[in-house]
């Protein structure tokens, strides 16, 4: 069967090949359930995903930083604000990595979307970290 | 290569556009390590972690490229079940945590 919408003559695959297609996605704990959600919804969840590693990139970057660059602190507070944002940076990627499984499951499942604890997480580290970098400020 | 746009909101576009935010973030932060670990541990090799990332940098590049080729190809044949699926991603949130392991025994170690 030929389409012939398509500008390269490209042939549909047969059910049995879309079958083998659907088995052969990774991770199985998404694939396995469901049905196709709108495309739309799944490329929302990867740019979700995408700008969660950013952020965590962001974080590590700045945690390394700090203690490299010998900015003039306390050095135990100025530790201490790096680890809590390296530790924050490490946290993010794996909790994006489960947040972007878990969304595409109930898309295709077609369940409410599940919240994500990265938010509070990621507000809760940079809080602590600039109060760190404060008192690292204030007792040099 | 596309014959028909998808969607009016450009959604696999702006998908690619944001690996292309990635790797760039990827390659920046290599670049950066690569001039300052040399220095930092007095010692040539550690260079390897900038080139490690740059090598991942480019090959998400190239990825991003597969991938959205990919969607439009699965978009037009209307073959929904053979849209690209979570195996780039994997590897974007391991190599994510590597590198905040990394930087935390970077930070601790340059710390000692």
């Amino acid at each position: 069967m030929w389409d012939s919408e398509s500008s390269a003559g490209r042939r549909l695959p047969s059910e049995a090949e879309r079958h083998v297609a659907r088995m052969s996605r990774f991770p199985k704990s998404v694939y396995r359930h469901g049905t196709e959600p709108d495309v739309r919804f799944s490329l929302a969840n990867e740019r979700t995903f995408l700008a969660w590693i950013r952020t965590g990139l962001a974080l590590i970057a700045g945690g390394v930083a700090l203690e490299l660059l010998g900015v003039d602190l306390q050095s135990s507070f100025r530790l201490a604000a790096a680890l809590v944002l390296i530790v924050a940076g490490i946290l993010t990627p794996a909790f994006g990595w489960i947040g972007w499984m878990r969304s595409e499951r109930a898309m295709r499942l077609q369940e409410p979307l599940p919240g994500s604890p990265l938010g509070p997480v990621v507000a809760a580290a940079v809080s602590l970290a600039g109060i760190l970098v404060l008192l690292g400020v204030l007792l040099r | 290569m596309t014959s028909k746009l998808f969607d009016p909101g450009l959604q696999p576009e702006r998908t690619e556009l944001a690996w292309r935010r990635t790797a760039l973030a990827i390659a920046v932060g290599s670049l950066v390590a690569m001039r300052l670990l040399p220095g930092v541990f007095q010692d040539p090799l550690w260079v390897i972690p900038g080139v490690v990332g740059l090598v991942l940098s480019s090959g998400l590049w190239v990825g991003a490229r597969g991938r959205y080729a990919a969607y439009n190809r699965a978009l037009e044949a209307g073959d929904l079940a053979s849209i690209p699926d979570g195996r780039l991603i994997a590897v974007v949130a391991v190599a994510a945590t590597a590198t905040g392991v990394l930087g935390l025994v970077v930070a601790v170690v340059a710390t000692a």
